[in-house]
C-alpha cells in the first residue's frame, strides 16, 4: 500500500503511488518539542508560506500557484501528544491534465522544497516588514480564537486540565509571546528546524516519485542533521476534579469534559478505547447521542473524542446554561452504562462497522493526512492494521477500557444571560 | 428506462442518466478504483420556499424553517430510525438542508445495495405524530442558538437581510425558535407531499457503482407517482439594497464584515456561463494574486480570510466580499474604488485568463470527491444543466462577458454588514 524511503537522517518519504486520483499531494510535516518557541515555528511557517527567494512576495507566489492550475499551497501547525508539527503542503492537479508537457507534481515539489530551504531571507533577515505583517495576522487569528465558542471552549478546558503539561500549552503561542518574536528568534527556528525536528515527507502521486525523494534529499545533504526525539507525558488517571467556568454573552452554553484514559503511552491499549469512547460518545448509535440528544432533547450535539497521542478523552456539548449539572449528570451514567456493560451488542457492532467504514479512504488528501500523522510513531500502520485491530475488540475490553477512565476537569462556558432574544425578526 | 450516457473525454469519465417514469432523474458516474459510494438523494425543496404555489397561480406562505425541519424529522420511523438502518451497514449517513434544496446522503463501502435500499425508504416514509415534533422543536431549538453565537453565520445573514427586503434568502436556514413552533405533523404531511414528489427530486451516485444495477434497483424503489413540479415565486426586487448598513456586537475577537452588491434580475436564474464569469470577476478583483488583494494587506486593512464570491441562485444574485478588518468602511470604500477603476480602465485579458487556468484546474479537481461529484450532479441538475457543462462553459466565458458582470456591481445595491466585538 505505501512505500518507505529515507531522504536523509529523520527524515522519512511515506508515498503511495497510485493513479486513481486526479490531484497528487505533498505534505511536509515536521515535528519539535511544544516549547517556549511555538510562536516562533509559527511565524517561521507562516513566512515560508508567503514567499521564497524566486517569488518574492506573496502576489508573485500567488500567481505561480494560480499557473500551477490553482494548486492548493497550505500551512498549519498542530499539537500531537507533546510535540508541536509545522506542515507545508501542496495539491495540485495530476500532470496528464496539464496543458502543455509540464510536470505539475514536480514543480510543486521544487516549489515546497525552495519556500522550506530558500525562503525568502538575506544575511538572516526575512524582512521586518513582512515578519510584522505575519505578527498582525497571527495575533488577529489568536484573538478570533474566541469567535468559535466550540472549540474555545475546547481549548480552555484542555489548558486548564494540562497546565502543567506542554500539550496545555497555546499550539501557536500566545499573543503575548507572537509579539515578544525577534528577528533572531526566527532565524534560529529556522536553522534548529533543518537541522533537529523530524521530517516526515508524504506523497500521493501517480507521478515519478523517485524524483521527488533525490530533490528533498539533495536538498537535505546541505544541512547537519541531528534530529531530536520527541516524548509526551502521560497521566494515568485524575484523583481530584476541577471545575472551571466562563461567563460570556452568549445564547447557548458550552459544557468540556475531559478525562484521562488511563494510558501510559500512545498504542497502549489504542483499540479498546477508541470502541469505547465510540460507543459513549462517536456515531448517531452512540450513548451520548441516543440519550442527551435524542431522547432527553437536551442538545443539538454532544459528542466523545478520544486523543491517543495524550491519552484523553474530551466530551462536549452544546446547551442551556441552566442545564448544566443535569446533562453532566447524564453523561456520568451513560459512562457507568458502558462501563458496567450495560449497552447493546448491536451498539458495539455498529460502532465497529462505522469505525472500519471510516477507515476506506477516497482522496488523496485523507490518504496522505492518515500518513502524515504517523510523523512521530515508529511503525507506520495501514487503514487495514486499523481495521483489523477495531474488529477484534471485545465486549469485555469496551468495559474495562471505560473502568480506567477517570474524570479530571470540567470546563463551563456559560451564558451571562445578556443575550437579546433575535427571534421576533 | 432509457439510459443515457454523458462522457467526457477530458476526465476520461462518464455520467449515466436515467428518468424514471415517476419523474424521478437518476445520475451515476461510476468511479474506477474507489471503494465506496457516495449517494445523495435530493429535493429542490430549501429555506427559501416559503411559499406554496396553488394550482389557480396563487401562493400560499407556510413557517419559515420548514424545509429543515422536515430534514430532522425524515430521519424517524414509526419502526427502525434511518440512523438505527445504517448502522446496520456501517454506512456513513447524514443530510443538509440549504437555500435551495435538501439533500440525504450516505457514503459507504459494503452492502451499497442494502444502504441505498435505506435511504430511498426512509426518503419516502415520512412519519410524524404531535409528541415527536414537539421533541424535535427542542433539538432545532438548540442548533437555532448554536447558529446565532456563530459570527461568520450572523454577519453573512445580516448582509442579506440588508441587501434584500422580502426575498427569503434572508431568512434563516433553521427558521426561528417562533417560526418553528408553529409548526405540526399536519403541515408536514402537506408540505412533505407538496414537495417530496419524484419530478422534484434528483438521486445521484458517484464512486463504487454499477449504472445497470443502480437503475434496476431503483426502478422497483419509487412508491410515488408522478405529480406537478411545485412552482417557486419569482418576485423581483428594486436594485436598491433595502438598508445600507448594519452592525452587531458578539463577544468576539476582531471585526468581521461581509460587503454585498445586490444584483437587480430581469429572469430568476443566471446562465452558467454568467456564474463561472462572476467566479472570474472575484479572482481578478479580489483574488490573493491580485495588487488589489496586496494593497489592502500592506495598509493593515485586511486579513488573510479576506475574499469575493458571487452569490447566486434562484431569485437572487449578488457579489460578496468579506474578511475581518478594523476598519470595514474603509475597505468597502477601496472596493468600490477599485471596481470604478476596473470599469473606466477595462479588465486585463491576463487577468482573466490565469483566473479562468486556477478555476479550471480546481473545477477538475472536484471530480476527485464522491462527494464533490454527487453534489455537483445535484446543483447541475436543479440547475437545469446537463453534467459536465461547466467544463465546456468556462471555455466559452468571454472579456465581454466578465466584464458585463462587472457593471451589475452598483452602489445602489451595496450594503455593508459588520460584526464588531462587545
Amino acid at each position: 500500500m505505501y512505500k518507505l524511503r529515507t531522504a536523509a537522517p529523520g527524515v522519512r518519504v511515506v508515498s503511495v503511488e497510485t493513479n486513481e486520483y486526479k490531484t497528487n499531494v505533498i505534505d511536509v510535516s515536521m515535528a519539535v518539542p511544544l516549547d517556549e518557541n511555538a510562536a516562533a515555528n509559527t511565524l517561521l511557517i507562516r513566512l515560508m508560506k508567503r514567499s521564497s527567494k524566486q517569488y518574492a512576495d506573496f502576489t508573485l507566489l500567488n500567481r505561480k500557484l494560480d499557473e500551477l492550475y490553482g494548486a492548493y499551497l497550505g500551512a498549519s501547525v498542530s499539537k500531537d501528544g507533546d510535540a508541536q508539527i509545522l506542515t507545508l503542503s501542496i495539491c495540485c492537479l495530476d500532470d496528464r491534465f496539464a496543458l502543455d508537457n509540464e510536470s505539475i507534481a514536480y514543480s510543486c515539489a521544487e516549489l515546497l522544497a525552495d519556500l522550506i530551504f530558500n525562503p525568502n531571507e538575506t544575511n538572516g533577515d526575512f524582512g521586518e516588514d513582512k515578519l510584522n505583517l505575519e505578527k498582525r495576522l497571527l495575533i488577529s487569528e489568536i484573538l478570533e480564537e474566541l469567535d468559535d465558542k466550540r472549540s474555545y471552549a475546547l481549548k480552555q478546558c484542555t489548558s486548564y486540565m494540562c497546565k502543567d503539561e506542554p500539550f496545555g500549552r497555546s499550539v501557536r503561542g500566545t499573543a503575548e509571546e507572537v509579539e515578544n518574536v525577534t528577528m533572531q528568534d526566527i532565524y534560529a527556528a529556522w536553522k534548529r528546524i533543518l537541522s533537529t525536528a523530524v521530517f516526515q515527507i508524504t506523497v500521493v502521486s501517480g507521478n515519478d516519485v523517485n524524483k521527488i525523494v533525490d530533490l528533498f534529499a539533495e536538498r537535505f545533504g546541505r544541512v547537519k542533521r541531528q534530529p531530536r526525539n520527541i516524548s509526551t507525558l502521560f497521566i494515568k488517571e485524575c484523583t481530584e476534579v476541577r471545575r472551571y467556568s466562563e461567563l460570556q454573552p452568549v445564547n447557548q452554553g458550552k459544557l468540556v469534559i475531559g478525562y484521562r484514559a488511563g494510558t501510559e503511552y500512545e498504542d497502549d491499549n489504542y483499540y479498546a478505547i477508541r470502541v469505547m469512547t465510540d460507543i459513549f460518545g462517536g456515531g448517531t448509535y452512540s450513548k451520548l447521542f441516543a440519550n442527551v440528544r435524542e431522547k432527553m432533547s437536551l442538545a443539538y450535539y454532544c459528542s466523545a473524542r478520544f486523543n491517543n497521542s495524550k491519552g484523553v478523552i474530551m466530551v462536549q456539548s452544546g446547551i442551556d446554561t441552566d442545564k448544566e449539572e443535569t446533562v453532566t449528570a447524564e453523561i456520568e451514567n451513560q459512562l457507568n452504562d458502558v462501563r458496567n456493560g450495560n449497552f447493546d451488542d448491536e451498539i458495539l457492532e455498529s460502532s465497529k462497522r462505522s469505525l472500519v467504514e471510516a477507515l476506506t479512504f477516497n482522496s488523496p488528501n485523507v490518504i496522505s493526512n492518515w500518513y502524515s500523522r504517523q510523523i512521530l510513531s515508529e511503525k507506520i500502520v495501514t487503514p487495514e492494521d486499523d481495521k483489523s485491530g477495531i474488529l477484534a475488540v471485545t465486549k469485555e475490553q469496551v468495559c474495562e477500557a471505560a473502568r480506567n477512565v477517570t474524570k479530571d476537569t470540567i470546563f463551563m462556558l456559560a451564558s451571562d444571560g445578556t443575550q437579546e432574544d433575535e427571534n421576533e425578526d | 428506462m432509457k439510459i443515457k450516457e454523458y462522457k467526457n473525454e477530458l476526465l476520461g469519465e462518464s455520467v449515466f442518466c436515467a428518468d424514471h417514469p415517476s419523474g424521478l432523474r437518476i445520475l451515476v458516474m461510476p468511479k474506477e478504483g474507489y471503494d465506496s459510494a457516495y449517494a445523495l438523494f435530493a429535493v429542490k425543496y430549501g429555506s427559501i420556499d416559503t411559499f406554496i404555489g396553488n394550482e389557480d397561480g396563487t401562493y400560499t406562505p407556510i413557517p419559515e424553517g420548514t424545509a429543515h425541519f422536515l430534514e430532522h424529522k425524515l430521519f424517524e420511523s414509526e419502526e427502525l430510525d434511518a440512523f438505527e438502518l445504517f448502522a446496520r451497514t456501517g454506512a456513513y449517513s447524514n443530510a443538509y438542508t440549504s437555500f435551495e434544496q435538501t439533500a440525504y446522503l450516505f457514503k459507504g463501502s459494503t452492502n451499497i445495495d442494502k444502504s441505498l435500499e435505506y435511504l430511498l425508504d426512509f426518503v419516502q416514509s415520512p412519519y410524524f405524530t404531535a409528541e415527536t415534533v414537539q421533541k424535535e422543536q427542542g433539538i432545532i431549538g438548540q442548533e437555532i442558538r448554536m447558529y446565532q453565537d456563530d459570527p461568520g453565520w450572523v454577519v453573512m445573514l445580516n448582509l442579506l437581510k440588508c441587501l434584500y427586503e422580502k426575498n427569503p434568502v434572508r431568512v434563516d436556514i433553521a427558521g426561528t425558535q417562533e417560526s418553528i413552533s408553529h409548526i405540526d405533523d399536519k403541515l408536514l404531511y402537506k408540505l412533505y407531499d407538496t414537495y417530496y414528489n419524484p419530478s422534484n427530486m434528483v438521486l445521484c451516485i458517484t464512486g463504487k457503482a454499477n449504472p445497470d444495477e443502480i437503475f434496476a434497483q431503483v426502478e422497483k424503489s419509487i412508491k410515488r407517482e408522478k405529480k406537478n413540479v411545485p412552482q417557486r415565486k419569482f418576485d423581483p426586487e428594486v436594485p436598491e439594497a433595502y438598508q445600507k448598513y448594519i452592525e452587531k456586537k458578539l463577544p468576539v475577537g476582531k471585526k468581521q464584515f461581509y460587503l454585498g452588491f445586490k444584483e437587480y434580475m430581469t429572469k430568476p436564474q443566471l446562465t452558467l456561463e454568467e456564474e463561472i464569469a462572476s467566479e472570474i470577476l472575484s479572482e481578478v478583483l479580489m483574488g490573493k494574486s491580485g495588487h488589489f488583494f496586496k494593497r489592502l494587506l500592506d495598509e493593515g486593512l485586511i486579513e488573510m480570510d479576506f475574499f469575493g464570491m458571487p452569490f447566486n441562485g434562484f431569485g437572487f444574485s449578488s457579489f460578496i466580499a468579506c474578511g475581518t478588518s478594523d476598519n470595514p468602511e474603509r475597505v468597502a470604500q477601496l472596493v468600490k474604488e477599485e471596481i470604478a477603476r476596473l470599469k473606466r480602465e477595462g479588465i486585463p485579458e491576463v487577468d482573466i485568463e490565469r483566473a479562468r487556468r486556477k478555476i479550471y484546474g480546481r473545477f477538475i479537481m472536484d471530480y476527485n470527491d464522491i462527494g464533490s461529484v454527487s453534489n455537483c450532479l445535484m446543483n447541475m441538475y436543479f440547475a437545469g444543466y446537463e453534467p459536465f457543462e461547466e467544463l465546456s462553459a468556462i471555455r466559452n466565458v468571454t472579456k465581454e462577458l466578465v466584464t458585463q458582470r462587472l457593471e451589475k456591481l452598483t452602489e445602489e445595491g451595496s450594503a455593508l454588514s459588520v460584526v464588531s466585538p462587545l
